[in-house]
């Protein structure tokens, strides 16, 4: 790397520490940055120090949220013994496209992954059984990754519940919308097969 | 250039890069490949459900020049992990697989006894009854990559243990006697020795019906695990799991 003033070097470095950004693009970066508006500089800086100082996990699901308990949990419309559970808190966007979920959430932040040696006890779910043994709960909805990882999630987390109360149902998988049957692999099509509903 | 083909069972995924996987393979004709997966966290169109460890597949690859990462064209699948329930101990006991395959096996160097005791094995393991396949795994997968020691003979002696009592230790390459056995040994039960004769002599299914709890031949199996860390010369992150798993 060409030498560059101590600050640029310090920007370059913690640039490079991000998710796909490498000696190269770090440059780019902080390049793009020297040669930015004081203000939006500023504004960079600023937003990076309140995303760790304004946000946390919110007491009920773990969702990331600035106000605890989260726009979720708080919102007197959503059906709140109707839990939804999911790996990450970015899943809940995908969920939330729908538009047809009226229900809370769970954030896991993770599942379960041998190889990783995360195993049940890493898993965020405490606040989860406090809501379902205080009768909070009627119905948990698994919506973990149809990967070997997100299923033994799914499975670990139904086991654990098990009360006559509370219903577990676990999202369906299969073939994807305006796909074609043929090109689908045997898995896929084992679980659409097993997920079919009467019509 | 064409394609190079061949049947293969899944090991790890890596992310690598916005959207591509790097994918460790373990081949039937080439032993484990590494190769790069474009696209495939992205589109899972090309790859789908293939890549999750553990899945047998039929690979397609590409070998590209000086480079030793492989371009992994597609992989269609003959048999997934999925397809059967994934309770938390069938997870870890694939990941241990997946994970003991992937730090015994060299690079490209076929193994065919291995990939066939990979699959009948993955073909016991279902639900919640690991324990007996992993017993077989491990015991066989120690002999096949040359590191299991004798097992009828004190190390330091040389004594016939058959009959009597055998100890081992994390530090010693092998069983041994009551006389020459370390402090802080652990035993080696005579059923559990006898397991071990009895699965060198017979294949997997023969084991299928046998009530197996995880307490059987437990002392064996920490015997092994030792032995391949003891090689590896680090810990299996799996193993670990496996231990604290109580049914
Ligand atoms: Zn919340
Ligand atoms: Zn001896």
């Amino acid at each position: 790397m060409p030498n560059f003033a101590e600050p640029m070097t310090r920007l370059i470095d913690e640039l490079k520490k991000l998710p796909g950004v490498g000696s190269k693009s770090a440059q780019r970066l902080a390049f793009h940055i020297l040669r930015s508006s004081e203000d939006d500089a500023e504004a960079l800086a600023a937003a990076v120090r309140d995303v760790k100082a304004k946000l946390r996990l919110c007491s009920v699901c773990n969702n990331i949220t600035d106000v605890d308990p989260c726009v979720y949990c708080s919102n007197p419309t959503r059906n709140h013994r109707l839990v939804c559970v999911v790996e990450e808190p970015t899943n809940i966007g995908a969920i939330e496209k729908t538009r047809h979920f009226n229900g809370a959430y769970h954030v896991l932040h993770g599942s379960i992954s041998p190889l990783h040696g995360v195993g049940p006890e890493q898993l965020r779910l405490s606040n989860l059984f406090r809501r379902i043994d205080a009768g909070e709960v009627d119905e948990v909805i698994l919506a973990t990754n149809p990967t070997v990882e997100g299923e033994a999630t799914a499975m670990y987390i139904s086991q654990q519940i098990r009360r006559p109360a509370v219903k577990v149902t676990r999202i369906a998988t299969g073939i994807p919308v305006g796909s074609d049957i043929e090109y689908a692999d045997e898995v896929t099509m084992l679980k659409a097969m097993e997920g079919r509903r009467e019509l | 250039m064409p394609l190079k083909e061949s049947e293969a069972i899944v090991l790890r995924t890596y992310p690598l890069r916005e959207a591509d996987l790097l994918v460790t393979l373990f081949t039937r004709t080439e032993g484990k490949v590494r190769g790069v997966a474009r696209s495939a966290k992205k589109s899972k169109k090309r790859f789908g459900g293939a890549l999750e460890p553990l899945t047998y597949v039929r690979a397609y690859w590409d070998d590209r020049e000086r480079q030793e990462l492989a371009r992994l064209d597609s992989c269609e699948v003959l048999e997934s992990p999925l397809a059967r329930q994934v309770t938390y101990p069938r997870a870890v006991a694939l990941g241990h697989l997946a994970e003991v395959l992937d730090e015994l096996l060299p690079d490209r160097e076929a193994n065919d006894a291995v990939f066939r005791l990979t699959l009948t094995v993955l073909e016991q393991l279902a639900g919640d009854r690991i324990w007996m396949p992993l017993t077989y795994f491990q015991l066989w997968m120690t002999r096949l990559v040359g590191f299991l020691p004798e097992l009828s003979g004190c190390v330091a002696c040389g004594a016939e243990l058959n009959g009597s009592r055998a100890f081992y230790h994390a530090l010693v390459d092998g069983l041994m006697c009551a006389e020459d056995k370390r402090l802080a040994s652990s035993e080696m039960s005579r059923e559990s020795r006898a397991v071990a004769g009895e699965m060198f002599r017979a294949p997997i299914e023969n084991f299928a019906a046998v009530e197996w709890p995880k307490a059987r031949a437990a002392d064996l199996r920490k015997f092994l695990v030792q032995t391949l860390e003891r090689h590896l010369e680090k810990k299996l992150v799996t193993a670990g799991m496996l231990e604290r798993i109580s049914c």
